[in-house]
């Protein structure tokens, strides 16, 4: 009958879950650690090669910007950066702009998201506000913070010395082999290893970096399904009481939390869509949740320089969220500036929804052809 | 708000809506015990008018409040198992909200100066008011508690009301009496007749599948659950 509960609801026991949880964040870990191995294997030659093309910043920028549309998530293009700086062989520098891309290419997911409401008016103008307002923060973000980050270096900076301390004071970064965690993510790493024996720098630099990147790929997704299952209900929680008591400051530590939970922003995001399409989430509302799930989902990097071998690895983790923390403190405090994404990304909807092949030119046009026309051009 | 996160409780956020529903119909029940005093016992339209008014704006925040959490709820959990659930308590939120309409009329009776406290048929009156106010909780409970088995006894109970009141405002039309007997008295069984019926919509959600819900007032043809 229309209410009924079903007699008996398939629920894995908290503590498999957590079990299941740990298992996948280390094959997570194993993934970057594998990743890493793998473009060590190659070769200094062959890896530098690799990254030549992208030594211009605005390259760098667009690179990080198409890999992240292309795999439909930032944590796994941050993981993979983290992973190849750790391993030197993508120069923290080049880094940077590149980590800035993944934050700009995450949107497309609830851009994507939104024009599900596209043949509905007046749902699909909120949608497509509420999911380019996320667009046009990040676009502004790194607008505004890549020229300054090249002119004065003062991003990588504080990441750096924030990366120093945390090693000095032995909670994250160092060396190899100074971590109990750092040996067990490399076993997987030295068995695979063991059983290619052997084979050629190339053959074992393939077989390391296609498992690096299938593991970080897959434990991913597990995380991000399985924790947003469990924790759905909080989820709901938090999301009604932004409703009831709406947005600053606490709905973006909410934004922030639900991310770092589900390891995706993307789903932070997306699963705001239809409620701003129905109407019942203002815009206004939910900006702060989108911001904060912008500084949550720069955890699955930090987490991946647990496995790194060089402190650089952490620092590019420490960039990802200090980029994100200070693109907040830029725009968000001042009143002038706060809602400056939010009124463009209304404008941009305004037009979309009277022309409609705009809004699809704009998410292939933003998110694919300008970077891989700028790549080209400036590589 | 962030703590919320944190917080232990019911993991299903459709058990905090159930619950918004309960809470409905007692804010519902309030109303129409409240609206019938006015009419049938003699109180002032003034006096309670404030309470009927702010009970019925409750019932109406409760009922934005579940369609938007309602809304949260299908957007967080998109794989469509709930949704029957979903629709079943948007249909029985707005009927809830129409019985607070419906007690608010049988106010604006008192208001427009309908006292019938002192007349001959005063305890008849009582004594409908009184079964209805009683539906009102047992549909309350019944809801809550999921209790199909009741439910079918309850919808059993009001089908003889809804029979009842129908013969009532039968009888009136065909009256003699003067209107001011007759109109205040076949507005009010035509109120409670609507009221009746919406409790029966609310139980529909428990016994019918959702295409079929809030017509069981209606045709006696169209009960059947798997008629098409």
């Amino acid at each position: 009958m229309a209410i009924s509960r079903p007699i008996s609801e398939r629920k894995m026991p908290t503590w498999a879950r957590l079990l299941l949880v740990i298992g996948l964040l280390y094959t997570f870990l194993s993934g970057v650690k594998f990743l890493e191995s793998g473009i060590k294997a190659f070769g200094s030659d062959v890896a530098a090669d690799l990254f030549d093309g992208i030594s211009n910043p605005l390259a760098g920028l667009f690179a990080g910007i198409l890999a992240t549309v292309l795999v439909q998530s930032s944590s796994v293009t941050t993981a993979t950066i983290v992973g190849l700086v750790g391993s030197g062989t993508l120069p923290f520098d080049t880094a940077v702009p590149m980590i800035m891309g993944a934050n700009i290419g995450t949107t497309v997911t609830n851009t994507l998201a939104s024009l599900g409401h596209i043949r509905r008016s007046e749902e699909f103008k909120r949608a497509f506000a509420g999911a380019t307002m996320h667009d046009f923060f990040n676009v502004l973000a790194v607008a505004v913070l890549l020229p300054l980050e090249l002119i004065t270096g003062f991003l990588s900076g504080m990441a750096e010395r924030l990366g120093e301390w945390l090693s000095d004071a032995g909670i994250q970064g160092g060396e190899l082999g100074d971590s109990p965690l750092k040996s067990a993510v490399k076993w997987p790493v030295d068995l695979v290893q063991d059983l290619i024996d052997g084979a050629s720098d190339n053959v074992v630099g393939a077989v390391l970096l296609i498992l690096g990147l299938g593991l970080i790929f897959l434990s991913l997704a597990f995380i991000t399904r399985n924790m947003k299952e469990v924790l759905a209900g909080r989820i709901e929680r938090s999301i009604n009481e932004v409703l009831s008591r709406g947005g600053g400051v606490p709905a973006m530590l909410v934004g922030l939390v639900m991310t770092v939970a589900v390891q995706s922003s993307s789903i932070t995001t997306s699963i705001l869509i239809p409620i701003i399409a129905a109407g019942v989430l203002t815009l206004q509302n939910a900006y702060p949740i989108t911001l904060g799930a912008n500084v949550g989902t720069t955890v699955t990097a930090l987490l991946a320089s647990l496995a790194a071998d060089r402190p650089e690895a952490l620092a590019i983790a420490l960039t990802h969220t200090l980029f994100n923390l200070t693109g907040i403190a830029l725009f968000y405090p001042a009143p002038q500036l706060r809602y400056l994404p939010v009124k463009l990304a209304q404008r941009l909807a305004d037009v979309a929804v009277t022309n409609r092949t705009l809004a699809l030119g704009y998410v292939v046009g933003a998110f694919v052809i300008v970077p891989l026309v700028g790549i080209v051009l400036l590589r | 708000m962030v703590l919320e996160f944190f917080r232990r409780g019911s993991e299903n956020q459709l058990d905090k809506i159930e619950s918004q529903v309960g809470q409905m119909l007692g804010e519902a029940r309030h109303s129409f015990d409240l609206a019938a005093s006015t009419v049938l016992a003699g109180a002032s339209a003034t006096a309670v008018g404030d309470d009927v008014h702010k009970t019925d704006r409750r019932i109406n925040k409760l009922e934005r409040k579940i369609r938007r959490e309602l809304v949260v709820h299908v957007s967080v959990n998109a794989s469509g198992t709930d949704v029957p659930m979903v629709l079943a308590y948007m249909a029985v939120a707005k009927d809830i909200e129409r019985i607070g309409d419906y007690a608010k009329n049988i106010w604006d009776l008192a208001h427009q100066g309908v006292d019938l406290s002192k007349d001959e048929d005063v305890e008849t009156l009582i004594s409908y008011r009184d079964r209805i106010s009683l539906l009102i909780s047992q549909t309350a409970n019944t809801f809550l508690n999921k209790a199909t088995d009741k439910a079918w006894d309850y919808l059993a109970e009001a089908d003889v009301l809804l029979d009842e009141f129908d013969g009532r405002i039968d009888e009136l039309t065909q009256s003699e009496r003067p209107s001011t007997y007759g109109v205040p008295r076949a507005l009010y069984f035509r109120y409670m007749k609507r009221i009746t019926a919406h409790l029966m919509n609310v139980l529909t959600a428990l016994t019918m599948p959702v295409d079929r819900l809030a017509y069981y007032d209606e045709d006696r043809r169209d009960r059947e659950p798997l008629d098409q």
